[in-house]
């Protein structure tokens, strides 16, 4: 019967995952936001390029969505 | 009752930030306000109900354990299993205490003459988020190791090594501050913010229809009339739905450290 158990769990988990990254995307993207974007700040401080802001802000938004994607999406 | 007194004025003034400004109970012990209160009454009630629910159970449910296992079903199924699974029966206890309290601190929103959602409050939703975030923290380093909890959630398997620079930090941003912060933050602000959307809806009524009675105005005061009734339904589906997000992001965080994701 192993295997039929497994069959029966693996719905569940499936569903765990999915709600896992479900709630956890806000999150990601916020991290995202505030790491790059506040990084991009800084840089654009230093120089006094403002373009670095919203550059940041874009990678960090990219990289958020590109990790959920490879922790969640497969 | 307070928001309705600034109506004296000649002119309509929106309830603001007044409403959360409450003055202590007994003069003098400035801790003791209405939300300290509402919270001590809120816990007696959970407590009284878990206890007369489930202190003495029956085997064919009667009465209040007919409801309060309607509440533990809706928790263990909803909450606990989805997330913990093999463990939920474990957490339940927790879980259906962080639930049935945040629930009851959200009614007394809309309770008559009580009327002041705890949780608008911030601090003590912080107090419920920050018990979770240490409960969480402690049950990853014991579970999965001290170092090893910080390298399982900063270094998830199958990512391309070079990226793992890039995407530690953001997951370590995401779990150890935004997650927390964000849930307490979810809480307190719908409940601030549906306190407001009430508040604003009566004044508007109790101006239009008692305060400055025209032929004009008499309309407006009606539809702010019904536009409560139907806002205090709807703050009362929040209200469930953010006890029930709370408990659950509670149990995501839990499950989250008793296993390594994959």
């Amino acid at each position: 019967m192993p295997a039929m158990s497994e069959q029966e769990r693996r719905p569940e988990s499936d569903g765990r995952d999915f709600a896992n990254a479900a709630w956890s995307v806000p999150s990601y993207i916020l991290s995202g936001i505030i790491l790059y974007g506040g990084g991009g700040w800084l840089l654009s401080r230093w120089t006094g390029v403002a373009v670095f802001t919203p550059i940041g802000v874009i990678v960090g938004v990219v990289l958020a969505i590109y990790l959920v994607y490879r922790k969640y999406g497969r | 009752m307070k928001a309705l007194t600034v109506l004296a004025a000649d002119e309509f003034k929106a309830p603001g930030l007044e409403l959360f400004d409450l003055p202590p109970i007994i003069p003098g012990v400035t801790w003791f306000t209405k939300p300290v209160l509402l919270a001590l009454l809120s816990s007696i009630v959970v407590i009284a109900f878990c206890w007369s629910a489930f202190a003495n159970p029956k085997l064919v449910p009667r009465g209040i354990q007919n409801i309060g296992e309607y509440g533990y079903m809706f928790v263990r199924d909803q909450v606990a299993r989805p997330f913990l699974g093999k463990d939920a029966d474990r957490w339940m206890g927790l879980l259906l205490s962080l639930f049935f309290l945040v629930w009851i601190w959200n009614l007394m929103g809309v309770v008559p003459f009580l009327q002041f959602p705890i949780a608008s409050h911030i601090a003590f939703p912080i107090v419920l988020a920050v018990s979770v975030y240490v409960l969480k923290i402690y049950l990853g380093m014991k579970h999965q190791g001290g170092l090893g909890y910080f390298k399982n959630m900063m270094f998830p398997p199958g990512l391309p090594k070079p990226i793992y620079v890039l995407l530690a930090p953001i997951e370590f941003l995401s779990n150890m501050i935004v997650a927390p912060f964000t849930h307490a933050v979810r809480l307190f602000a719908n409940m601030f913010a549906g306190h407001i959307i009430l508040a604003f809806f009566s004044a508007v009524g109790f101006w239009f229809l008692f305060e400055q009675l025209t032929p004009l105005g008499a309309p407006v005061g009606v539809v702010a009339v019904i536009m409560t009734i139907a806002m205090t339904a709807f703050e009362m589906f929040i209200q469930f739905l953010q006890a029930f997000l709370f408990a659950l992001l509670a149990a995501m965080y839990i499950g989250g450290s008793l296993h390594a994701e994959h």
